[in-house]
């Protein structure tokens, strides 16, 4: 030590976060470090917690809806489906099966822009930015996508209880396939480049190394599970909204490294685009939505979908009215959470926010859960003042 | 392994704690328990990695009903197990399963600062979602919570002004 307070046997613990401890979005790590080995890990999170689960029991379902597709940022359409698909479930009601297909569509087309965020994050993490404008670059192609088949860039809100919002015209379908197949020989571009690029490699290969049983027994989902050769992905082993009838191939790698993370999001991208293929091929005509009740029979339902990060577990209890008793929502980033501190112990410091990064954290969507302060005076801001001050600001 | 096998499987698995198994959902089973029995019959359902802990599920059922209901998720395939212990709500206590699920840690952590149930063991029982200047005893998830009691008020700087 440099100015020589503190002695040899006593524990440093270096405090990473919460301002972007690896990618621009807030969590604090505490990391006891012996050298530069760390040898010890814990997480401390909330920095984005927004009480969406309680903000849900005073909300009909139609508001929650609208609030559970900013549970994530990134991965919006897969919490509003998820919503759909458990009141539904609850209310007995099933979407058309053409609001299912289009709902796969729109999913495929999430995970594509997911999985090029996630590409560029973890190449500016290891420094290589050349790869990072890249995929970022080419992720505006998926965007626009997005924007023409729903009105937005992110949260589409595709969604509605009881089916979709958007339609598919035949022309819209043909940006689609046209996007898709720039989109694919793209990807098929960075699964060379992150499997040969030399510098690239000695920051991913053999770099936060897990194997298939640490994975089982850490609980962890998605593509990091499937990248230490967990064959684990609900849209094959509980097959929801329209996969029933589009049948994907699970991705899996056995290597279980940072490498092994980026090969299994590059080819589960090229996946993505069969899939999207496959429904404008075999779109169900029909009616994008059902009748829906307000109110929703009493019972609780669980659903389960694969979002981009892994598993999304939904579970919502109905006590017969237009409102949620209990709504408990489980992000892959929380399951996925547990493996980074235990992945790091071992590893250099600086290989932490690559490790961090593999999981592709999503801190909002781990955090969601309201507090209302002022900043501005010594008053408390009450839900309906706050509405009413937004009003009238951005009029 | 179809639905059905795993469905008979998790029965098996579950049989020696309790015959009350319930089919709520043709992929879902309710598996309600004294919490004595919790740490064995969670055991039995992950040996040999047959499922995983997907998450924990706390609910209020009120304070007139007096009782909170823990919700430990199991997932193996597509069949979620669902093991329901009831605790009471003036002395809510549920022992940890992090000795047998490591992961879990966070999904504890979540149950204590939300709901105020102490979990009895947990290697970690640190606030992991709440602010540090969250009131203490205040637990947001609680049916009877109240949002004013959890009210911070920021000094107003006169330099800002």
């Amino acid at each position: 030590m440099i100015n020589g307070n503190v002695k040899p046997a006593e524990k440093f613990v270096v405090p990473i976060g919460p301002q972007h401890p690896a990618l621009k979005e807030p969590g604090h790590f505490e990391l006891t470090i012996d050298g530069e080995t760390v040898t010890a890990a814990s997480a401390r999170l909330g920095y984005a917690h927004r009480g969406i689960e309680k903000g849900a029991e005073s909300r009909s379902y139609v508001q929650t809806l609208y609030m559970m597709e900013r549970v994530c940022g990134i991965c919006s359409h897969i919490h509003g489906t998820a919503f759909s698909l458990v009141v539904e479930k609850l209310a007995g009601v099933e979407a058309p099966p053409r609001a299912q297909a289009i709902r796969v569509l729109v999913a495929e087309l999430e995970r594509i822009h997911s999985h090029l965020l996630w590409v560029g994050v973890g190449a500016h993490e290891a420094g290589f930015d050349a790869l990072f404008m890249y995929s970022w670059r080419d992720r505006e192609v998926v965007m626009d996508i997005l924007e023409a088949l729903t009105g937005n860039r992110v949260n589409y809100s595709a969604n509605v209880l009881g089916g979709v919002k958007c339609d598919v015209t035949p022309e819209a379908a043909e940006t689609i396939l046209k996007g898709v197949d720039f989109l694919e020989e793209r990807a098929r571009q960075y699964l060379e480049v992150v499997q040969s690029d030399a510098m690239f490699l000695r920051r991913t290969r053999g770099v936060g190394t897990m194997t298939r049983e640490e994975a089982l027994t850490l609980g962890v989902v998605g593509p990091t599970a499937r990248a230490s050769g967990v064959t684990q992905d609900l849209r094959k082993d509980a097959p929801y909204a329209a996969y029933p009838d589009f049948p994907i191939n699970v991705i899996t790698e056995t290597a279980g490294d940072l490498e092994a993370r980026f090969i299994v999001r590059v080819k589960e991208t090229i996946e993505s685009c069969r899939i999207i293929r496959e429904v404008l091929a075999n779109l169900p005509e029909g009616e994008l939505t059902t009748r829906m009740p307000r109110r929703v029979k009493e019972g609780e339902a669980i659903v389960r979908l694969e979002a981009p990060r892994g598993e999304v577990f939904y579970y919502v209890q109905s006590d017969g009215t237009d409102t949620a008793k209990r709504v408990k929502v489980r992000t892959p980033t929380i399951a996925n959470m547990a493996s980074v501190l235990h992945l790091s112990v071992g590893h250099q410091l600086a290989d932490v926010p690559m490790i961090l990064a593999g999981i592709d954290p999503c801190f909002s969507c781990n955090d969601r859960s309201v507090r209302l302060t002022s900043a501005h005076g010594n008053d408390v801001w009450t839900w309906e003042k706050l509405r009413q001050h937004g009003i009238e600001a951005y009029r | 392994m179809s639905t059905e096998e795993r469905i008979a499987e998790a029965r098996a698995r579950l049989a020696p704690f309790t015959d009350a198994v319930e089919e709520a959902a043709p992929d879902r089973l309710n598996a309600p328990l004294p919490v004595e029995q919790l740490l064995p019959a969670a055991a039995a359902l992950i040996e040999g990695q047959w499922s995983y802990l997907t998450t924990i599920t706390g609910t209020d059922l009120g304070p007139e009903a007096g009782e909170f209901e823990v919700l430990y998720h199991f997932s193996s395939g597509a069949l979620v197990t669902t093991v329901r212990v009831r605790i009471p709500r003036d002395e809510p206590a549920v022992p940890s399963v992090c000795g047998l699920i490591p992961a879990a840690s966070f999904y504890e952590r979540e149950l204590m600062e939300m709901f105020g149930i102490v979990v009895e063991g947990t290697p970690n029982p640190d606030r992991l979602f709440l602010p540090d200047d969250w009131p203490v005893g205040v637990y947001p998830l609680r049916k009877d919570f109240d949002p004013s009691e959890a009210t911070v008020v920021i000094e107003k700087d006169p330099a800002n002004d």
